[in-house]
This record gives C-alpha cells, sequence and structure tokens, in this order.
C-alpha cells in the first residue's frame, strides 16, 4: 500500500493532497497542470515536497516532519516516463538488466524471460533504442521498471506520446502488469479511457486538490466528479463475453442484462469493464420502440447534476451498472428527470470504441 | 590663377605643402627596433627625442636575433639598435643597412649576479670555481647560443676555463629579463647578465664583473635600414648619439662609445 | 632516418611527447570533475571558477609562465611546499613543463567535456536514479559513456596544445636540453640561431605530422564511439 500526503507550491499550483494507492493501478485522473506530474515526481524522490509523507507499506520515503528524504536510488521504485528515457547507448537487453543490476541483494529477482514474454519485446533485444518504434520503447521502458524489483511502479502519462494505433497495442500489456503483478501502480493520466480501461482505483485531482478517490467504477460513475470537463464523463460497467455472433457482434452479460458490442476480441467467458461515455447515451422515459440501438436497459435516476452551460448529466442505475448520461437541461426538466424517476438508458452498440474496452482489474 | 573641381584642390594644396617644406608642422613617427636591454633607456629617449623634435618615436623591443630576422623579413624598422655586432653584420651582408649610418653606440659589462644580497664579492678568474658554488643548482643565462648576452656570457666562462663544468647548470631564457627574473625570484641563485640589467632589478646583486679581456667586446651598434631613410629617422640617429641621449644611457648603467 | 635529426632534436621529440602526455594525464580526471561542476552544480563563485579556467587562454603565455614560477618555483608556496615536504620539484625539470603545457591545455579540455555534457539529456540521469543508481554509478554508467566523444575531443586538443606550447614553458622551467627543451622550444633556439632554418623546418614539419596524426586517430575514435553511443 502506497500512502501519500503532501503540499507544495509550484508556480502558480497549491498541490495539497493525501490519498492511497492499494496493489493495482492508481490512477492520478485530472487536467494537465492539475498537479499530477509534481505528485509522481515527490513519490519518486525526485522532487522534495514542501510538507508530507510518503511511505511504502512499513517503508518511509520521506517524511518533511522528521527531516527523512530518501534519494530516489534508494527508493526501488521503478518509474516509467513518458518518453520512454531508454539509454540510449545501451542495448535494450542492456536496459533491461539496468535495474537489475541495481537492485540489492536478496531481493527475488523478477524473472527476465517472464518480463520479456509479458511484453512481448524477446524480437527486440539485441537492438538499440534508437532502433525501436515508440511503442516498442514503451514496451522496453515498462520491462526496465519491472526488471528492477520495484516495491511499486510510477508510470507518468506513459501512453501520452503515442498514436491511437500505438495504444491500443500497449494498453493490454499494462492491463497484464496491473493483473500479473502484486505492487502498486501509480498511473497518471488525462485519458478518460485510459483511466476507464486500466484503473482499479481513481484519484481525481483538480487546482492541486483530490476531488474524489476510491474505486474506479464509483468514481466515474459519480456525475459530479468531472475533472477533464462534462465531455469526457463515462461511467465503467463490469461485463462478461457471453458469445460471439456471425454478424459480427458480441453479445455480454453485465448484472445479469445483455449487452450488445461491436466485436470484442476476447475469449468467451473473459471478465470485462466496459466505459460507456456520457455523451452517447440517450436517456427516454418509458421503454423506446421502434429504435436502431441495441442497448436499452431500465433503471432509476441516481442523480442529475447540471452544468454551467446547456449540459447536464444524469446518473442512472441500472442492473447492468451506473451509467452516465449527457444531456440539455432542457430535456432533463422536459423529462423531469429527478432521483427515483424511471428511465430507459439507450446505448447504441457501435458508439463503444475498441479502446474502450478492457480487461476486469 | 584660377582652377576649378577637386583635382585643382588637390594640386593646390599640394603645391602649398611643398612650399611649406617638411621641415614644418609635419610630425613623423619613427620606428626604432633595438635590443630588450634598452628597455629603461629608450623610455627616456622617446620622451626626450619627441620634445626636441617633434617627432614620435616607436620603439619595439625584443631580443637582437628576433629582431634582426624580422628585418630581414620586411618589418617596417626605420633604425635598428642591435645587442651584438653579430647581427648587425648579418643585415649589413644582406645588404639591408643605410649606407654610411651605422655607428658602434654603446658599451657594456657583463657581471654575475646572485640572489642573496649578503653574498661575498667573488673574484672572476680562473681560479673560481664556478660549477662548485652551483652545485645543483642552476645558472641562469640567456640562450647561449643565439642572444647576445649568452653569446658573450658562454665566451668568458669559455675562456675562464668555467664552461665544460657549468654547461649542465645552465638554465636558459628566451631573452636576458627572463634570466634576471629567475635570480631574482632565488629559482636560480646565480646568473649572468649585462651591468645595465642588474643595476635595473634590486632583488639580485652584482657580485663580479667579467674582465673585458674574457670576451668579445660587448657593443651596440646603430643604423638605419635601408631604404628608409628620411629626415626623421636622421634625426633620430643623430639625437642618439647627442648629449641628452648619452647622459640617459649613461643613467642606466651603459658605456657610451666616443664616436 | 636517425640522422635526419640530431639526437638533440629527437630527445626534444621524446621530450615533447612525455611533457604532453602526462599534461593530458592529469588534465583529463581534473578537467571533467571541473566540467562537471560547472555544467550541473550551482554554488557561490561558479562564475569566478569558469573565469579562472579560461585565463590561460586570454592571458598572454607569459604572463602564466610567470605566474606558475612565482606559485610553483622552489621560492613560491605551492612549489617550496612539495619540494621540502614530497621532494617534487616543478623548477627547471620536465615536470614544471608538464605542468605548464597542463596549465595552458586546461581551457580546451574542460570547454570540450562541459560541453558534450551539458548535451547530456539530465532525465536520462534520472531515469538511471530511479532504476537504483546512485550519483556516482549514474556518472559512470550514463554520464560517461555519453559524453565520451567530448572527452576525445578535450583530451586531443590538450596533446595536441601540449605538443606546442612555447611561452610559459620557457618563461616558467627555460630552455634546458633534455629536461625542458621541447619541439617548440628547440624550433625556437634554432631559429634564433643563425643558420638554424633548415633544422628548424625539419622540426616544425615532424611537429605537424605528429599533430596530423594525433587529429586523425581521435577522428577514428570519435566516429566510432558516436556509433555506439548514438544508439543505432
Amino acid at each position: 500500500m502506497l500512502e501519500v500526503r503532501l503540499t507544495h507550491t509550484l508556480g502558480a499550483l497549491r498541490l495539497d493532497v493525501a490519498f492511497e494507492a492499494p496493489k493495482g493501478v492508481t490512477v492520478l485522473f485530472g487536467r494537465s497542470g492539475s498537479g499530477k506530474t509534481t505528485i509522481v515526481n515527490a513519490v519518486a524522490g525526485l522532487l522534495r515536497p514542501a510538507s508530507g509523507r510518503i511511505a511504502i507499506g512499513e517503508r518511509v520515503l520521506c517524511d518533511t516532519a522528521q527531516r527523512l528524504h530518501l534519494p530516489p536510488h534508494r527508493r526501488r521504485l521503478g518509474y516509467i516516463f513518458q518518453e520512454g528515457r531508454l539509454f540510449p547507448h545501451l542495448s535494450v537487453r542492456q536496459n533491461l538488466r539496468y535495474g537489475q543490476w541495481f537492485a540489492p541483494r536478496g531481493a527475488r529477482s523478477e524473472d527476465m524471460a517472464r518480463v520479456v514474454e509479458m511484453l512481448g519485446i524477446g524480437d527486440l533485444l539485441s537492438r538499440r533504442p534508437g532502433a525501436l518504434s515508440g511503442g516498442e520503447k514503451q514496451r522496453v521502458a515498462i520491462g526496465r521498471a519491472l526488471l528492477s524489483t520495484p516495491r511499486a511502479i510510477l508510470a507518468d502519462e506513459p501512453l501520452a506520446s503515442l498514436d491511437e494505433a500505438r495504444k491500443a497495442e500497449i494498453l493490454p500489456y499494462l492491463e497484464r502488469l496491473r493483473d500479473e503483478v502484486d505492487i502498486p501502480i501509480l498511473y497518471v493520466s488525462h485519458s478518460a479511457s485510459e483511466v476507464a480501461r486500466l484503473a482499479t482505483t481513481v484519484v481525481a485531482l483538480d487546482q492541486g486538490r483530490v476531488v474524489a478517490q476510491g474505486r474506479a467504477e464509483a468514481v466515474l460513475g459519480n456525475p459530479a466528479i468531472t475533472p477533464l470537463g462534462a465531455r469526457e464523463a463515462g461511467a465503467v460497467l463490469a461485463a462478461r463475453v457471453v458469445r460471439h455472433h456471425a454478424d459480427g457482434l458480441t453479445e455480454l452479460e453485465a448484472g445479469g442484462m445483455a449487452l450488445w458490442l461491436p466485436r470484442v476480441d476476447r475469449p468467451e467467458g473473459a471478465d470485462l469493464r466496459v466505459r460507456i461515455a456520457a455523451h452517447d447515451v440517450i436517456v427516454a422515459r418509458g421503454r423506446p420502440d421502434g429504435l436502431s440501438a441495441l442497448n436499452v436497459l431500465p433503471g432509476v435516476v441516481q442523480a442529475v447534476r447540471e452544468g454551467a452551460g446547456p449540459g447536464a448529466i444524469v446518473a442512472v442505475d441500472t442492473q447492468a451498472g451506473r451509467v452516465l448520461a449527457r444531456i440539455t437541461r432542457r430535456a432533463a426538466t422536459a423529462l423531469s428527470l429527478a432521483p427515483g424517476a424511471e428511465v430507459h438508458v439507450v446505448v447504441k452498440a457501435v458508439s463503444v470504441a475498441q479502446a474502450d474496452v478492457g480487461a476486469a482489474g | 590663377m584660377r582652377f576649378h573641381g577637386v583635382r585643382s584642390s588637390i594640386l593646390s594644396l599640394s603645391l602649398g605643402l611643398a612650399v611649406l617644406g617638411p621641415s614644418d608642422v609635419h610630425a613623423e613617427t619613427v620606428t626604432v627596433f633595438a635590443a630588450a636591454s634598452l628597455t629603461n633607456a629608450m623610455a627616456e629617449i622617446e620622451t626626450g627625442f619627441a620634445a626636441a623634435t617633434g617627432h614620435d618615436v616607436t620603439v619595439s623591443l625584443a631580443g637582437s636575433s628576433a629582431l634582426a630576422r624580422q628585418i630581414q623579413q620586411g618589418a617596417p624598422a626605420d633604425v635598428f639598435i642591435s645587442a651584438n655586432p653579430g647581427w648587425m653584420d648579418a643585415l649589413e651582408a644582406d645588404g639591408l643597412i643605410a649606407q654610411g649610418t651605422r655607428r658602434d653606440l654603446l658599451g657594456n659589462a657583463l657581471v654575475l649576479i646572485a640572489h642573496d644580497a649578503q653574498h661575498p664579492v667573488v673574484g672572476i678568474g680562473p681560479d673560481m670555481d664556478l660549477a662548485a658554488m652551483l652545485g645543483d643548482d642552476r645558472l641562469a643565462m640567456a640562450l647561449v647560443e643565439a642572444v647576445p648576452a649568452g653569446i658573450y656570457g658562454k665566451a668568458a666562462l669559455e675562456s675562464l676555463g668555467q664552461w665544460e663544468a657549468v654547461a649542465p647548470r645552465v638554465a636558459q631564457s628566451n631573452n636576458v629579463r627572463g634570466a634576471l627574473a629567475l635570480v631574482a625570484l632565488g629559482e636560480a641563485p646565480y646568473g649572468i647578465v649585462y651591468a645595465t640589467d642588474a643595476a635595473a632589478e634590486d632583488a639580485v646583486s652584482v657580485i663580479g664583473t667579467f674582465p673585458g679581456g674574457t670576451h668579445p667586446p660587448i657593443l651596440y651598434p646603430v643604423a638605419g635600414i635601408a631604404g628608409r631613410e628620411g629626415v626623421a629617422p636622421s634625426a633620430l640617429l643623430d639625437y642618439l648619439q647627442g648629449a641628452e641621449a648619452r647622459a640617459a644611457f649613461e643613467r642606466q648603467g651603459f658605456a657610451v662609445m666616443a664616436d | 632516418m636517425q640522422d635526419w635529426l640530431s639526437p638533440a632534436e629527437w630527445e626534444a621529440v621524446r621530450l615533447s611527447l612525455r611533457v604532453a602526455l602526462w599534461a593530458t594525464l592529469f588534465s583529463l580526471p581534473l578537467g571533467l570533475g571541473v566540467a562537471y561542476a560547472l555544467a550541473r552544480w550551482r554554488f557561490p563563485g561558479r562564475e569566478v571558477l569558469n573565469v579562472v579556467v579560461h585565463l590561460p587562454l586570454i592571458m598572454p603565455p607569459v604572463v602564466t609562465g610567470y605566474l606558475l614560477l612565482l606559485a610553483f618555483g622552489t621560492q613560491g608556496p605551492i612549489g617550496g611546499f612539495m619540494d621540502s615536504t614530497l621532494g617534487f620539484t616543478f623548477a627547471f625539470r620536465w615536470t614544471g613543463a608538464a605542468l605548464a603545457a597542463g596549465v595552458m591545455a586546461f581551457p580546451f579540455m574542460v570547454r570540450a567535456v562541459r560541453l558534450s555534457i551539458e548535451a547530456v539529456d539530465p532525465k536520462l540521469e534520472q531515469a538511471a536514479a530511479t532504476l537504483g543508481a546512485s550519483r556516482a554509478w549514474v556518472f559512470l554508467t550514463v554520464t560517461l559513456p555519453l559524453i565520451l566523444p567530448g572527452i576525445i575531443a578535450g583530451t586531443v586538443l590538450t596533446f595536441a596544445k601540449g605538443m606546442g606550447e612555447f611561452g610559459a614553458t620557457i618563461t616558467f622551467v627555460s630552455n634546458i636540453p633534455g629536461q625542458t627543451q621541447t619541439i617548440p622550444l628547440a624550433i625556437d633556439l634554432l631559429l634564433e640561431t643563425p643558420g638554424g632554418e633548415a633544422r628548424a623546418a625539419r622540426l616544425a614539419g615532424l611537429s605537424i605530422l605528429m599533430a596530423a596524426a594525433a587529429l586523425a586517430f581521435s577522428e577514428w575514435m570519435a566516429r566510432r564511439v558516436a556509433a555506439r553511443v548514438g544508439g543505432r
């Protein structure tokens, strides 16, 4: 368990946060400039916070009250940087070994073969970073951080510099990382779909303060928490693959309800999490008929949050889970949407992107 | 007469100057190449000459060998004062000296100096054992093959039968001032320099003078450079042999050759 | 070939090589340290240090030589101490010539290395730290390999300057065949001697050849190292 509590002032930003990161991926989620990278750098020891305490399990890394500040090289945290930062004068294999070399004797050493296999970088071992693509570099960076036998992993927007195709390529590896490694992963992101796919826990930040923390489904399903703005809102449903159909659709089951998505590349029986973007959801009173949309779920309104502009976010609890819908305030008023109202939420199957479907964490 | 335009202006200006004559308002600059040991003397002479004639002097001071080589390569010197006749002979052989301008201007003495102000006077003769005096330390001299002070010093030591023993202990400097500095600082306990140099430096004491017979006479010839004759250079040559200059040289310890 | 230069001149060549070699050997670690401090640390007096390092470049060499004489001569504070306590002398010895060469060439070493240190992305050093490398190990395993081309350049420049140093050397340790008469001092002596031009030319020619060889070697090494470090 990674415990973080710190305050710091960086330019115009006043940071004051406290949160915990258990095993799995804890995403620091917020707009650019909300202090996410500063927090991660403080945890890594690359920055001295004005005040605070950072500990992982029994080991205290930083405690300003006791004037304790372990230098980065003694913290045993694996850091995956946004730009990879692989050493250009070493081969991939040497880069991977770099962290191993400095791990203290007696620490259980991660198996190189296992990590290489998990990240699919076996073919790259004798190449140099200069000859790798962006995605390959990031995978090696992940491997390098892992192989230093860290107590926790820090990742600062590791996918930000990659294009969509590369991101889609790497996200499964990160999901594997989350599932197969039993140390906390502190992950910085400002991408809602990355958060939705990867996060076990979400710590939402706004202007240097924690506005919400908790399990991903809960935080993302909270209409009041939109750290990136209403456009990025979207709840996450837990679903299981039932069957792949011949016409290219996959039938999933969430909370007993059927959910239809374009073909999902997972085996039958696999547990997934599916992000439903709020702006793709229509709310209807009464059960609509004759619609092309395949996913029509009955539910009960839990909350309506009006925005500053014309929009409003409605949180609806369905049998499949919490769904957020972004509609106009006018519509909310016209339909008399208030907590307790019975509604149906409509989601077009094709509006759920492949990127929004990930392994359950 | 009336003249028109620029051409006529230049014409009238030159005519005017020609009428006025060069010895009037027109101040020239004379370039003198002089041996380094003349530094202090030349400073006085510069001011004196400017006051007396209104002409400026530019003095370039260096080792005679360097200066001679520069003149051989066409350096713009009007007058050359060398610290030994050898280099003047070389220039004369090359035809670089203005006819009839060469004179022996100054003489100097060669002295043995020591760093220690309390050092007793040494009798300089064949009986002295300079090598023993030096022990493991060094004798500071100018380059013995190239710089006049070094050449005279080696000649003197040879004629006194000291050279063989002393040669391995010699530390040669580029010019006399370098050797002087070594003894002044105490790096070398003894050195051989000109009497004029020793007089200028407080931190060394003269402990003996080499008898004139032990080395070729130390003469400082002066001459005008061929192709650079003129009123101002001639005026300087005259001034150098005049009473004011004589006083300046003697103040520094030089012997002035009667002409 | 033996007769091409006189024994005294071969002596000057051997001495020059020795002087330049030792000057480079000592300049290297010191120059590396100073370059790193100037490039990466902030401390009071940093600008002063920078100016002092560059002084031999801008002062007349004779002045530098005279300052060395004052400080490192047997009568000077440092030289006197080393002579009486450690039995080590600079005055009138090849060690003094090496010191003069090293001091005059020091700015070249520092500049070359500092430029290459500043070109190393500090983020790489950060990454190494997060992987468990202490500051010393970061330097050895990340910074040093990446600045190797700069170190090579600085070393060759220092060596070449050491082979060519004249003004400070002759002022500090004077011209003593076998001890301090390096190639430049020998050439100077020959030029000052009537009739010595031909021998001076031969010696100068050899000197140029050696400098060219050193440069060619450094180019080759730099290319090889750059390829390894460039990461392709």
